[in-house]
């Protein structure tokens, strides 16, 4: 056989090509010119077969010009070829749609004061002896209470202290919001009530005026997870207005007071504000931007601001409008400059110099206070006109708009990457305070802030948000299973489930150790009374969550919560794959590339007499599946002893379930598990897990390519995270502290020039 | 989408570009939602506490000649004026007459049972239905043609700030009172934010695209690209400004005298503002229904610019043979119709625009009382004086019914705006149809 028939386009180029254009088309001392261009594979033929190899009788024609061009194109010539050898770099970032959020709430709330998260739990309770909430002489009973759900009978809170007929009660302080979305708040009483929430003035609800049967009051607002809101809560039995009946004295019936306040978080069902949520401290109203944002660029796992659209700078218009808007409703509070204040427009110039400086991360250079500011007091004469123009322009700016731009690698930049990469939004007063004083030089410096950070609710979020990811629980899944498999299994209790998953993840993740392994170790979970006995464990009917630890060997951590098996799961079985799946591709960081056709699950009908995973087998038997469901289904069996919503069984169809499987190594080696004990013991050692686990929270926390940070970061932030236990509090630290001390795109740049 | 359209949202439905809008604005026959038919505006004023009858109502039935103290005011505007006596409220049921009064008005149906308790009364809550304004405005809104940004407006003169049975005459449904916009400043962002926040867009745009390209400069050229694609998208929005100059409104936005406190002392200059404002934003076509409430229901009102240092509702309760409270009485009820008549004035000064006569011409005002008379608290008598030319009724006149239940009145200005309804709130007061004689 004649080589010359056999060879493919590398070897052929390799042989005539290459001498004169590189082994990577990078050209060489003749020939200087890459190879790179926009010509498609067949002009590229073309232009081959008609003049390639220059200064050689023997011509790279036909089939063999054809092959070049393809290989060619394919590995370094077209854009798309260029853009994947491109080393991996730090790029230039706008905000997130979360960080954009964060960082106006943040804004705004540097001009208030930050908000107070202590200990205490429940909300201040005011008790008056009569309808007159204002009068501190009427007050009889003052307390802590855990939640607000109260049957009063007929009497009142308490017997003889209050008139049956006209009591009052006020509740204050504030309340938690776990996570982002559209909050729905719900009043249930028989009288008047009135509720604030994070608006002092205007009430959420007001049913101040009882009229008609409705003993449900509702209102939905959106707020921003891992914030602190201000609440008040009026209740009063009494009739308003004047009585001036004559049988006035008489007595009159008895009626009935009761008064409960719940709320429905986003896509959840209606519940009890829970007592971990609220706090009798008061703290400041936070403003929250509702302007809708197109969602961002999560092609690569992790949402980042690399690229913008007509429909994202006209969110960023109509969102800085909203900001505005909203200051120039506060001006007065937010500036601290009263109407009448003589110096009026000096002290709102001043405002505003305060305002683009927060806004920007660092001090305005003479040039920026007099574009963003000075020049915007010039050109118009009404102050307020000024101040509006001038923030427009600040919300517009690049400065805010995109990270660290311009490459300065100041204790600026430092403090900026530092808050992004914990909160997700602005520096805080101490950080720009330790900016200021150079002290975010040194790597003690930057990890000694990223440890106070560390701990604020706003990282807790962020940690939070990172998981319902990395579990692939966000959005929020709709978790419909079969009514006559699973009575009981309704709306309310996956409600539940996931809230005793988030549980779990906090007090792992939030506890001294915050151990990682413990993710997979545990053999405890949260439940409630409803959660209990449709788990078969034994709690009160109307218990609040607490940890249980089923039979022993059953349960192990995020592997086998209910939460998580009911969402890798059909409406009536199990799914293997899905759980084999989420195992390869979250925990274990395995590429896996979709089926190349879809596929309709075999229905169990068809095969009554088989087994989940005998099912599956035979679906997934022929070999081009093989390729990755080699890896998925044997990952995915080890978890075949929970049901369709995670319940514990050993048996299926009346047959002992088979619980073995297996997982082939990056380094080659073979590990077999039986139960999810033993894949929980692997997982919770692997060094594969460590590395997944290490890369998706720096892509999450800094969403910037981790490779840009050097070709051994990975590894080091491994070693980092196994010396320190797997303790992910401190490795949050670690990434965060990393994250500022690599060179700057810009100044990499500017040496290469 | 329905309630907040704007003509240009409309035209954009239509398919006529944004490019195009210039020129077609200036054509009388697209440039406002409906030509086929003429426009026609409805508005209700209310002012409280009930009036003096003999100072009020005409003596005889048929053309007016001359008018009664309190409604001298529409001298000018006689020949469109129609006065409507022996029309009466009666809704019964909880509430006592000052709640009922204002709360059955528009809604012509019960209040629910609640916790707000007048004199020896029945406690009560909200109406139990929605206010006839909004039923027409629903009924505007669901037809394109006859769609406007805002569908109604709700504009207030020293409401207090206090949300209950006597302080809502307007309602969207079943407990579902609307509070009127009582600062006019309140309401000149909601009709011209938008236009304002543009005008200080445009302005910045220079400013903006300079920084853009100072920051260009600092960055990698891998990095320029998004920075170029960001100044491309700030150059479109700059282009799209320019060429919406002003077309929204199709007239100059109103300047406002600045600084206004609503305060009582300030009231006829807040009720000047607020007038004014409702003309332009009929000028402009935002809304076809509006409604003007002067206070509240039991509204205590003290209008020492007539030497008046008493509240409205205080005066109301001295009876007949206190001739000083009843010229005072007289006086704030003149005062009130002053302000029907400016509304009126102004509306017959503002051409109709993309059509022939004025805005008068195809708008309706009905100012009306919660009480027939304030002494007596009684529901019988309830003033309705109505004047404009927007529905085909025969103005210059007055009529006297033999006691009808005013849901037939409310039926009547339904039918009158071309919502053929066969009852509105409480049916037992509709068998009868809508009020005859009218036009």
């Amino acid at each position: 056989m004649l080589a010359a028939e056999v060879r493919s386009g590398e070897q052929i180029y390799r042989q005539q090509c290459a001498s004169c254009h590189g082994v990577k088309g990078e050209g060489s001392e003749e020939y200087k010119r890459p190879l790179t261009g926009d010509r498609s594979v067949a002009q590229l033929a073309r232009f081959i077969a008609r003049s390639m190899p220059k200064n050689s009788d023997k011509k790279c024609t036909g089939e063999d010009a054809q092959k070049v061009a393809v290989y060619i194109y394919e590995t370094f010539y077209s854009k798309t070829a260029q853009a994947r050898n491109k080393p991996p770099r730090i790029e230039l970032s706008r905000l997130t749609v979360r960080q954009y959020r964060q960082a106006v709430t943040d804004l705004i709330g540097t001009f208030r004061g930050p908000a107070h998260w202590d200990q205490q739990r429940g909300l201040k309770g005011e008790y008056y002896k009569s309808r007159r909430l204002w009068r501190p002489d009427e007050r009889v009973l003052s307390r802590v209470d855990p939640v607000v759900q109260f049957d009063f009978g007929v009497t009142g809170p308490e017997p003889n202290k209050f008139e049956p007929d006209q009591f009052s009660i006020r509740w204050s302080g504030s309340v938690l919001a776990p996570e982002t979305g559209e909050y729905e708040f719900i009043v249930r009483t028989e009288h008047a009530a009135r509720l604030w929430l994070n608006d002092t003035k205007r009430p959420l609800i007001d049913a101040w005026v009882k009229s008609g049967n409705d003993t449900e009051h509702r209102a939905a607002i959106f707020l921003l997870g891992g914030r602190v809101y201000p609440l008040r809560l009026e209740f009063s039995k009494a009739k308003q207005g004047v009585d001036d009946s004559k049988d006035k004295k008489k007595k009159k019936p008895e009626v009935k007071a009761s008064i409960a306040l719940e709320w429905k978080l986003p896509h959840r069902t209606p519940e009890v504000i829970p007592q971990r949520c609220l706090s009798p401290l008061a703290v400041p109203i936070s403003f929250v931007l509702t302007t809708p944002f197109p969602p961002d660029d999560r092609s690569i796992g992790y949402e980042r601001g690399s690229s913008i659209s007509r429909a994202w700078e006209q969110a960023t218009t109509d969102a800085a409008i909203e900001i505005a808007d909203y200051v120039m409703s506060h001006l007065a509070e937010l500036s601290g400059v009263r109407e009448e204040a003589a110096d009026r427009p000096a002290k709102l110039r001043d405002f505003c110099c305060r305002f683009a400086e927060r806004a920007f991360r660092r001090p305005l250079t003479k040039e920026q206070k007099r574009l963003y500011v000075d020049q915007q007091f010039e050109k118009v004469r009404a102050v307020e006109a000024a101040v509006k123009r001038s923030l427009l322009l600040v919300l517009k700016s690049p400065y805010f708009l995109y990270r660290e731009i311009g490459g300065s690698q100041d204790n600026y930049d430092a403090a900026s990457r530092l808050s992004f990469a914990l909160w997700d939004s602005l520096p805080d007063v101490e950080l720009l305070r330790a900016a200021a004083s150079g002290q975010l030089a040194t790597r003690p410096q930057l990890l000694r802030q990223a440890e106070r950070m560390v701990s604020d609710l706003r990282t807790r979020a962020k940690l939070h948000d990172f998981f319902m990811q990395w579990l692939k629980v966000d959005p929020v899944p709709d978790l419909a299973k079969d009514s006559t498999q699973f009575p009981g299994f309704d709306r309310a209790a996956a409600s539940d489930l996931r809230t005793s998953l988030e549980l779990f993840l906090e007090d792992v993740l939030w506890s001294e150790a915050s151990d990682f392994r413990q993710l997979f170790l545990a053999d405890y979970l949260y439940l409630n009374g409803r959660l209990a006995s449709l788990y078969g464990v034994g709690l009160p009917a109307g218990s609040t969550f607490q940890k249980v630890s089923p039979k022993s060997g059953e349960r192990a951590g995020i592997l086998t919560h209910p939460y998580l098996m009911a969402t890798f799961a059909y409406t009536a079985t199990s799914s293997p794959i899905h759980r084999g799946v989420f195992l390869a591709r979250s925990v274990l960081g395995r590429a896996l590339l979709p089926p190349p056709e879809a596929f309709t699950p075999l229905p169990p009908e068809l095969h009554p007499q088989l087994t989940t995973r005998e099912r599956i087998d035979l679906q997934t038997k022929p070999h081009a599946c093989q390729t990755c469901h080699g890896m998925i289904n044997p990952l995915g069996f080890t978890l075949e002893n929970f049901d369709a919503i995670g319940r514990f069984r050993d048996k299926e169809k009346d047959r002992p379930i088979d619980t073995t499987g297996s997982y082939l190594t990056r380094k080659g080696a073979i590990v077999k598990f039986t139960g999810v004990r033993d894949l929980a013991a692997f997982l919770a050692a692997s060094d594969e897990v460590q590395e997944a686990f290490v890369e998706q929270l720096f892509h999450y926390f800094v969403k910037q390519p981790i490779r840009a940070y050097g070709p051994d970061k990975i590894s080091a932030l491994r070693h980092f995270f196994v010396d320190n236990h797997c303790n992910v509090r401190k490795l949050m630290v670690e990434i965060a502290a990393e994250s500022v001390l690599q060179p700057s795109p810009a100044r990499s740049v500017r040496k290469g020039k | 989408m329905t309630t907040n359209q704007t003509r240009r949202e409309f035209l954009r439905d239509l398919g006529i570009s944004a490019a195009a809008l210039p020129f077609i604005l200036n054509l009388p026959s697209l440039g406002f939602a409906n030509q086929r038919q003429r426009k026609q505006r409805l508005v209700f004023l209310f002012s409280p506490n009930g009036v003096i009858p003999s100072a009020f109502w005409p003596e005889e039935e048929g053309p007016l000649t001359t008018l009664k103290e309190s409604l001298k005011p529409l001298e000018p505007f006689k020949e469109r004026t129609l006065i409507l006596h022996g029309v009466c409220d009666k809704v019964r049921g909880d509430g006592d007459n000052h709640m009922r009064g204002i709360g059955c008005l528009l809604t012509g149906i019960e209040l629910f049972p609640g916790n707000i308790q007048g004199g020896s009364h029945t406690p009560a809550g909200w109406a139990s239905g929605l206010s006839i304004d909004q039923e027409i405005k629903n009924h505007l809104q669901a037809n394109p043609a006859t769609r406007t940004r805002f569908g109604s407006l709700e504009f207030g003169v020293l409401v207090p700030d206090r949300a209950d049975t006597w302080t809502r005459m307007i309602y969207a449904g079943p407990n579902k009172p609307i509070a009127p916009i009582d600062d006019p400043y309140q309401m000149f962002n909601k009709l011209y934010g938008r236009m304002k926040d543009q005008e200080h867009l445009k302005s910045i745009l220079d400013d903006l695209q300079e920084d853009l390209r100072k920051v260009r400069s600092v960055v990698s050229t891998e990095d320029r690209r998004l920075l170029e694609e960001h100044a491309a998208f700030v150059r479109e929005m700059e282009q799209e400004l320019k060429a919406s100059k002003e077309q929204d409104v199709g007239h100059a936005v109103p300047e406002l005298e600045p600084g206004i406190k609503t305060e009582n002392d300030n009231m006829p200059r807040i009720s000047k503002m607020q007038i004014d404002l409702m003309v332009n934003s009929f000028a402009a076509d935002f809304a076809r229904v509006a409604s003007l409430q002067f206070t509240n229901s039991v509204g205590q009102a003290r209008m020492r610019w007539l030497k008046i240092n008493e509240g409205h509702h205080e005066l109301s309760h001295h009876p007949d043979s206190d001739k000083d409270a009843v010229d005072k009485l007289i006086r704030i009820n003149k005062w009130y119709c002053e302000q029907m008549a400016y509304l009126a004035k102004r509306l017959a000064e503002t051409p109709e625009p993309g059509g022939g006569g004025s805005l008068l011409d195809n708008t309706l005002l009905v100012w009306t009382n919660e009480l027939g008379k304030g002494n007596s608290h009684t529901l019988d008598n309830i003033p309705f004086v109505l004047v404009g030319n927007g529905l085909d009724f025969k103005m210059g006149r007055s009529i006297k019914y033999p006691k009808v239940p005013h849901n037939r009145l409310l039926l009547s200005l339904a039918h009158g705006m071309g919502h053929r309804i066969k009852t509105f709130g409480n049916p037992d007061f509709c068998s009868a149809g809508p009020l005859p004689k009218l036009s």
